[in-house]
């Protein structure tokens, strides 16, 4: 067991080590865009680390590289005093894309955010999708999108106090809360 | 021996015919008339029958509970033979059924509705989320746990979601439930307690749903630096086309 146990570090450690890249994330580098990457996932989607200052020239690029569709835009939350998260799925549709292959290409950027001070500028004027799903994260998390031009609460009451999907949260002690026995 | 033509006609079966004819003793006519005409029943029964029979549910659903309810509402199940009509207004309706989770959000919405039927009024708790706060009860911030702690909850429907057989059981049981009770305690319906309810001190504030969201000023402004990038951003161009089409 502790054998297998070793091998398996081993090899997360030979993962590490080796150069996985992907061409996104070697196209942003040579044309001078900052980013860490942070592997692959279990699909072969790229994840990319950006700096929140750099996210709208960065996402202005990825556009022009030709990622025209946003899958989906979401966050979450580290830990418990760990950082917040904001994540963009993007995805490159053409006609030849849907009509010729299974897959499209597709890149994963992460944009970790103190929790002290959540600001994050929203990418609202690049793909409309993030209008509501920006809403929305700033209605869990707290996070605020600079930008956005109709950032208010979506899903929760607009006088609800706090942000439910923070690791930190405490559910209030409303009556209508309480277990039912 | 008289043979009355309405005793031989096809009516009857043939057994039936032979007894006549062996045994034609005509039945005593003024009680078959009266039985025939005559209905003998208490005021009870009568206000009960006709309350039970003519139960309007409004069309409540709040996720997939509704689903069942609404396959009840179709030619399968068909609940339009209890006299069950769905009604889109809380003002016609004199049965709630809380087809779904009630969040936080949608309590005073519900309550609002309950408030507005007419008396007598009652509720079936349909599904395991409106009685205890089902599958959200072991960690949620917002779902009511159990519907019955804002209105008072006459028959409970368990299950997950429960079948439209069901929901049947549920009416059979609350028609008996109706069908016990007395003409005279209708005087009772009458609001003398009404729910605790702080004065509102409410402010008046301009609606939000204008018909303009897609039309605010913050949507056709987009970043002079993105603007000056110049590149051909879809979001970009429409806030122009529609900052054209508006003449703003």
């Amino acid at each position: 067991m502790a054998d297998n146990q070793e091998s398996q570090t081993e090899s997360a450690a030979l993962v590490t080590t080796t150069e996985v890249s992907a061409p996104v994330s070697q196209w942003l580098t040579s044309n001078g865009f900052e980013h860490e990457f942070l592997g692959l996932d279990k699909q072969g989607v790229p994840i990319l680390k950006i700096d929140r200052q750099f996210l709208l020239p960065f996402s202005t690029a990825l556009y022009a590289y030709g990622f025209n569709y946003m899958m989906y835009q979401c966050g979450y939350d580290a830990g418990a005093g760990d950082s917040l998260v904001s994540v963009y799925h993007l995805a490159k549709l053409t006609d030849e894309v849907i009509n010729n292959s299974d897959r499209f290409e597709e890149v994963r950027i992460k944009v970790f955010l103190p929790r002290a001070d959540p600001r994050c500028p929203s990418v609202y004027w690049i793909w409309k999708t993030a209008d509501w799903q920006e809403r929305e994260t700033f209605d869990m998390y707290g996070i605020v999108y600079e930008g956005h031009p109709n950032l208010k609460r979506i899903l929760m009451p607009e006088d609800w106090i706090g942000y439910p999907l923070r690791k930190d949260y405490v559910t209030p002690d409303f009556y209508e809360l309480q277990d039912a026995y | 021996m008289v043979m009355k033509s309405e005793n031989v006609g096809l009516d009857f079966s043939i057994e039936e015919q032979t007894q006549r004819l062996i045994n034609p003793a005509e039945k005593p006519q003024v009680t078959q008339d009266l039985s025939n005409n005559v209905v003998l029943t208490t005021l009870n029964d009568l206000y009960n029958w006709s309350r039970m029979s003519s139960l309007w549910p409004m069309l409540y659903g709040t996720s997939c509970c509704f689903i069942e309810f609404a396959a009840m509402i179709g030619s399968r199940f068909d609940f339009d033979r209890f006299g069950l009509l769905p009604r889109s207004s809380p003002r016609q309706a004199d049965l709630i059924i809380t087809a779904g989770t009630v969040t936080m959000k949608m309590a005073p919405a519900l309550v609002r509705l309950y408030e507005q039927m007419q008396e007598p009024k009652y509720v079936i708790a349909m599904g395991a989320c409106t009685i205890t706060g089902g599958m959200f009860s072991s960690d949620s911030y917002t779902t009511v746990r159990g519907v019955d702690k804002l209105i008072p909850v006459d028959v409970y429907i368990p299950g997950c979601p429960p079948r439209p057989e069901a929901i049947m059981d549920a009416i059979i049981k609350l028609r008996k439930k109706i069908g016990t009770e007395g003409f005279k305690e209708r005087a009772n319906l009458d609001r003398t307690h009404r729910y605790y309810a702080v004065k509102h001190e409410m402010k008046v504030v301009s609606p939000i749903l204008t018909g303009q969201y897609l039309e605010m000023p913050s949507r056709m402004s987009p970043p002079q630096e993105l603007v000056d990038s110049g590149i051909p951003l879809p979001a970009l161009q429409m806030a122009q086309k529609e900052v054209e089409i508006l003449g703003r």
